[in-house]
């Protein structure tokens, strides 16, 4: 019984995992006006992660979302893969501090990933190009945090409801 | 949504617009007539720009030639070779406040104030 639950874990996580490359990779082709804003599709199934199974497993999905989707695109260990993992890891940090609070709903959790995501391009950004006046960006990556967290926060609240995932039925 | 992320978005809206408005503020009143538009690439400065000249210049990025085009005092890259051509979408900027970054050709555009270097080298327009 054990071992086909540890099974069925690791065929879901590989899943989530799956998807979320998909989503990293695909992303940068749906046009949005505004330079340098993303939605955020991926983190939705960072989120999701993290209310199916755990912190420690949404990190491996979302360390190992940034490595393996860096290495298809070719960018590993390029700018781009700087972006990428600095905003991931502070969002992901906020994201975990805001869900152990257990004050937010998910749609709260999302915006302030999503802004602080935008936080750690910026600095990535300022360290890389060795110039402060980046900083000036973060103001419209702030603000657009709350439609995009809203959105991605809605979708994983709803991906979560058709799987019926409760507090109490975590896999 | 509950009480937290109405805050919370309260919280993020706000601090989005006092950090835009400081920042605006304090570029406004920082900017002289002297206006130059400084091209990077590579964190090396490559070009100086005198914003009020209405030109074209070409810099060389990693994925091919970058061509940067100002009037009306406002810059903007005109042509360049990328996957997705985010900074040739962004358009025209006229303040220092906003930066064009071009990430696969590592240029980098910023408006300054300062003198411009009559002896620029490595110019090509």
């Amino acid at each position: 019984m054990r071992k086909r639950s540890a099974t069925r874990r690791m065929t879901l996580l590989t899943m989530l995992l799956a998807m979320s490359i998909l989503l990293h990779m695909i992303e940068p082709a749906l046009p949005i006006p505004v330079p340098g804003v993303k939605l955020g599709l991926a983190n939705i199934l960072g989120l999701i992660t993290l209310y199916l199974f755990g912190v420690k497993e949404m990190m491996t999905i979302n360390i190992m979302r940034v490595l393996m989707a860096s290495l298809l695109r070719g960018i590993i260990f390029g700018t781009g893969f700087w972006l990428s993992m600095s905003g991931m890891l502070l969002s992901s940090l906020i994201t975990i501090i805001l869900f152990k609070q257990n004050k937010f709903t998910k749609i709260g959790i999302s915006m302030a990933s999503s802004a602080f995501h935008g936080v750690g391009q910026i600095l990535a950004l300022i360290f890389i190009n060795n110039t402060v006046m980046m900083i000036y960006w973060l103001p419209m990556l702030w603000f657009s945090s709350v439609p995009t967290g809203y959105i991605t926060g809605t979708l994983s609240i709803q991906v979560l409801k058709r799987l019926k995932v409760t507090e109490r039925n975590r896999v | 949504m509950n009480r937290y992320d109405k805050g919370l978005m309260i919280f993020i809206l706000v601090s989005s617009l006092v950090m835009y408005t400081t920042m605006e503020w304090f570029v406004r009143s920082t900017t002289s007539d002297q206006i130059v538009a400084v091209v990077y690439s590579y964190d090396k400065e490559v070009l100086r720009i005198d914003l009020k000249v209405d030109k074209s210049y070409t810099v060389e990025g990693t994925l091919g030639t970058v061509t940067i085009e100002v009037l009306d005092r406002k810059v903007r890259v005109e042509k360049e070779t990328s996957p997705y051509h985010l900074c040739s979408i962004q358009g025209w900027v006229s303040y220092a406040n906003i930066p064009i970054v071009c990430l696969p050709n590592h240029i980098v555009i910023i408006i300054e104030n300062g003198v411009l270097d009559p002896n620029d080298p490595d110019v090509s327009s």
